[in-house]
């Protein structure tokens, strides 16, 4: 025993030192907000609102930097819409039509409960955001693939 | 039996006063906004053009970006954008836990590239306008 | 290892698999399993005493009034916040993983070490109330209005819930600001601009994304998420110090 002038009984200092803490979320403690298991609608709403934030922040570059072709003239950006009009990319259009309006609908939910302005309707706000998001998105795939 | 202190109002502001709040306000605040904004920028851009997939070949581009009030709503439209993003992205950081100089760190750091964003789409832009 | 927990699952029994951990054990932490015998009724509760009572006498957990109305067994079963002594095992399937909570450190096997909980709450947070219904108790809307927050068990199960928590140690969380709420709704001489302040901080109210999963996991109903937005309106609606 350390001599503190006080006797240890056996196995204080492990005692002593601070236990594991179990975090929800795949690998290190900082992902816990995107671990979908175990949680309900809001945990979920919130951990999708952050991925489509964060996807949407890298299409903001991506968009500023496909629009930059627009710089080298009418050829080069003529021949990117042939790309850009490929069944792909109008799938990724969709994709990305989807993330704007969740994170858009989803946002009012979150900007008026967060505000305290109706603490109590955060379901009630998530499905009435999906009923018009889910309209709105499938006008929009409808007139994305030319059909509009 | 305790007894409510009569305290004196503070003086300074609170609610706005505290950064939190005020960061909450700006970001709701461009939220708003962007409703608007990209409602607008989307339905001008894809669902007014007749071509396939809504995109502009490049004379149509400049045509819209010569017109002022457009380049008036892109350009708020690149500002708003760009605050809400670094707020979010701010927001995301922040959960790292990195203590007090890591987070003025990261409010320096997104600053510095919202303002660069800005700058970088607003010269964009007027070059566009320019040629149109 | 007994024959017993060799067994396949029958229709009278589950199994059941306990996150273990002794302090000082370089073994670490790990699972058991165990097949538990159980009837139409079973609690969770009743299930782990038995493993304690017929497989294993080191098996560490918590409990108290066995009605929910303590706080004492809070722990995640299959992933999701509970309270033991009443959760019925015929509620979570045929194979059932039992933890201890999640954002709070771990004492042994499923006892969490509450001080941890304790420790956020803000400074003027009275653990103990000398009566639960003073003839002169200052809320303005009655007491009906704050009795439900009175049925808060300081469990845990809502920091345990929170995503904000499993990403973050420095959030106070959401038992710590609903007790501030509480305080707000009826002050008892403490200090409103403190608390207040305390919550607006860096790690405050402000650090809540609106999942509402702890309101969600309550078993007291003290709707913790709903205070927590109450507080953040509070603090947008008091400008500059002038209020209202």
């Amino acid at each position: 025993m350390s001599g503190t002038g006080v006797t240890e009984l056996p196995g204080a200092r492990e005692r002593a030192a601070p236990g594991p803490v179990l975090h929800k979320g795949i690998g290190p403690a900082p992902s816990g907000w995107l671990d979908p298991r175990g949680r309900s609608l809001g945990g979920r709403a919130f951990a999708l609102n952050r991925v489509t934030g964060l996807a949407l922040v890298l299409y903001l570059y991506l968009h500023l930097g496909v629009l930059s072709i627009l710089l080298f003239g009418a050829s080069a950006w003529d021949d990117l819409l042939g790309v850009a009009t490929s069944t792909a990319f109008l799938g990724l259009d969709v994709v990305l039509l989807f993330g704007l309006l969740f994170h858009g609908l989803n946002g009012i939910r979150v900007g008026l409960v967060g505000s305290g302005v109706a603490p109590d309707r955060q379901r009630v706000l998530f499905w009435a955001g999906a009923a018009v998001g889910g309209v709105v998105l499938a006008y929009g795939a409808f007139h994305v693939f030319g059909a509009g | 039996m305790s007894v409510l202190e009569i305290r004196p109002r503070p003086e300074r502001a609170r609610g706005y006063g505290t950064r939190s709040a005020r960061v909450w306000w700006w970001t709701v605040g461009t939220g708003i906004a962007l409703l608007v904004l990209v409602t607008v920028h989307m339905v001008a851009h894809h669902f007014v053009v007749d071509e396939a997939g809504g995109l502009r070949t490049y004379d149509q581009v400049l045509d819209y970006v010569g017109n002022p009030l457009i380049l008036a709503i892109e350009a708020l439209l690149l500002l708003t954008v760009t605050i809400h993003a670094m707020l979010g992205v701010r927001s995301v950081l922040l959960d790292f836990d990195w203590g007090p100089r890591a987070r003025r760190l990261v409010d320096a750091g997104l600053w510095l590239l919202g303002v660069l964003t800005v700058l970088y789409g607003y010269v964009l832009l007027a070059v566009l306008a320019w040629r149109a | 290892m007994d024959a017993m927990d060799a067994q396949q699952v029958t229709a009278d029994t589950r199994r059941f698999r306990i996150f273990r951990y002794k302090r000082g054990d370089e073994g670490g932490k790990h699972f058991d399993e165990f097949v538990v015998p159980v009837g139409p009724r079973t609690t969770l509760l009743e299930a782990l005493l038995w493993i304690q009572l017929h497989r294993d006498r080191s098996l560490a957990l918590r409990h108290s009034c066995l009605h929910a109305s303590c706080g004492t067994c809070g722990l995640l079963a299959n992933g999701r916040e509970a309270l033991a002594c009443v959760t019925p095992v015929s509620d979570l399937g045929d194979e059932i993983t039992v933890e201890p909570l999640a954002n709070i450190p771990v004492l042994t096997d499923l006892v969490s070490d509450m001080g941890a909980f304790y420790a956020r709450l803000p400074d003027r947070h009275p653990f103990l109330r000398a009566s639960e219904f003073l003839p002169d108790a200052d809320s303005p809307e009655g007491l009906s209005e704050y009795v439900r927050f009175e049925d808060c068990l300081e469990c845990g199960l809502c920091l345990s819930a929170c995503p904000v928590a499993s990403t973050s140690r420095d959030y106070v969380g959401p038992g710590a600001l609903t007790a501030a709420h509480r305080l707000l709704e009826d002050r008892r001489g403490a200090d409103e601009q403190a608390l207040l302040d305390w919550a607006a901080g860096p790690n405050g109210a402000w650090r809540c994304h609106a999942a509402y999963e702890c309101t969600e996991v309550c078993p007291a109903g003290a709707d913790p998420a709903g205070r927590i937005m109450a507080i953040r309106g509070e603090l947008l609606r008091r400008r500059n110090g002038s209020e209202r």
